[in-house]
């Protein structure tokens, strides 16, 4: 058996993802619009319902849990079932606590660099800056179900993810309706998200204390 | 005067440790009149699933330096096929493994540090080690001191399963080298229904590890679904 600090930076890395994909509020005839947009966000609050399907799987496993966001970069990736667990980045910092046998632990996470590659694909994707991922290219779709749509760069990353698809509401501008993450045929994962709650002051220790 | 060692400090720990093995016994099996063998040899079945089932876990990961970590696990397996299909998923649901072995090993999905030589094999041994029944011999059928009915297999490449099963239903595993040393053991808790709330796993092989997978959900599947996979 080897060690489990790779599996949570990629762990990391795909919820430092999801953050991202609140930051397109404008619908979006371009990318300019959606950086200009993504200055006006200072806080996200949201519900959140993650459906993995898998072909093994006859029903989607289910996950719930609670998303939240201060400008410029504190994020809060909270899980509530079916495994309680909590991603805090704040200062430059992440942490990552999850409740076991041992109660809620913080998790040996990964190294320095993969925090720093973290925070900096945060810090460009909080400015709309999609085009500039070094391991994804975007592509937007307007029109009435406008998305946003991620392809890998490299083949390595391919062989990771096929595709990211960003579905963006287009009645609610600001609303972010789903993420899906296509890793390979039959195996996709679905972030929905609801009760979207935009610009309202949240508690600095959110993003500092688990609990 | 300063006298030196014969042998060197390492050396002479391994002869030690040589001895130390070399020496070990098997726990003792207390045996029993012919029906109570029979009733033993029965009891230690309950661990182990007659039909095929689909289990998901949370698995907390733990080495000697005292990594942690949880991801989830999804297992499906058919007890008369011996069929055996695993993923290994973050908690953002990343599949960082994923294999099934069918008479041999076939990994799908391999994620570093997940595609280490022999991963997919040790990884799908313990698969098979927790929730099918051993495959070799019955040695030896009995109880322990505690009333605990107890079992010895016969196991691959000259190991020995030992399955003991306690009155309350909960159950451990324990597999043993060709010089009786422990090389795994699989202990498990809140047995309800003959399915454990949680199972601890831990490994003695050339690095210590344990998993503590705690159930979220299992559910009978159709011999099929475990097949056409």
């Amino acid at each position: 058996m080897t060690t489990v600090k790779d599996p949570i930076k990629r762990g990391v890395f795909l919820a430092a993802m999801l953050f991202s994909c609140f930051f397109m509020p404008g619908w979006a005839a371009g990318w300019e619009e959606v950086q200009r947009e993504a200055a006006k966000i200072t806080s996200i609050n949201a519900r959140f319902t993650q459906s993995k399907h898998m072909s093994i799987l006859a029903r989607p496993l289910v996950s719930q849990g609670r998303f939240y966001f201060q400008a410029p970069d504190s994020v809060r990736w909270e899980y509530t079932s079916p495994v309680k667990s909590i991603l805090l980045m704040s200062s430059g910092g992440i942490k990552r606590y999850t409740l076991g046998s041992r109660g809620l632990v913080e998790d040996a996470t990964g190294s320095l660099q993969s925090m720093q590659v973290v925070l900096r694909e945060i810090s460009r994707w909080s400015r709309g800056r999609f085009t500039e991922n070094e391991h994804f290219s975007a592509t937007l779709k307007g029109g009435k179900e406008p998305k946003i749509i991620l392809a890998p760069k490299e083949k390595g990353m391919a062989k990771m993810i096929s595709r990211i698809v960003i579905s963006l509401s287009s009645d609610r501008p600001g609303v972010l309706e789903s993420v899906a993450i296509f890793e390979s045929e039959g195996n996709h994962t679905l972030f929905a998200f609801t009760d979207v709650v935009i610009n309202v002051p949240l508690d600095e220790s959110l993003f500092r204390k688990p609990q | 005067m300063i006298t030196r060692p014969m042998i060197p400090a390492g050396a002479a720990l391994f002869l030690l440790t040589l001895l130390f093995t070399s020496c070990s016994t098997l726990p003792a099996i207390r045996s029993l009149d012919a029906a109570g063998t029979r009733a033993a040899a029965e009891r230690c079945r309950r661990p182990f699933l007659d039909a095929p089932h689909r289990f998901v876990h949370a698995i907390e990961a733990g080495m000697p330096e005292g990594t942690m970590g949880t991801v989830l696990g999804v297992t499906l397996f058919d007890p008369p096929s011996g069929i055996v299909h695993s993923a290994v998923l973050t908690l953002e649901g990343f599949v960082l493994f994923e294999a099934r072995y069918d008479k041999g090993v076939e990994v799908y999905r391999a994620v570093p540090p997940f595609d280490a030589p022999r991963f997919g094999e040790n990884m799908i041994d313990d698969i098979r080690l927790i929730f099918l029944a051993p495959q070799g011999r019955l040695l030896h059928a009995g109880a322990l001191e505690n009333g605990a009915a107890a079992c010895r297999y016969e196991g691959p490449r000259g190991q020995t399963v030992d399955v003991i099963v306690r009155p309350d239903d909960a159950w451990e595993i324990v597999t043993y080298g060709d010089n009786n040393e422990s090389l795994r053991m699989v202990e498990a808790f809140f047995v309800k229904n003959r399915i454990p709330e949680a199972v601890e796993l831990t490994g003695f092989l050339t690095v210590d590890y344990k998993l503590r997978m705690t159930l979220i959900s299992a559910e009978p599947i159709s011999p099929e679904d475990v097949k056409k996979h």
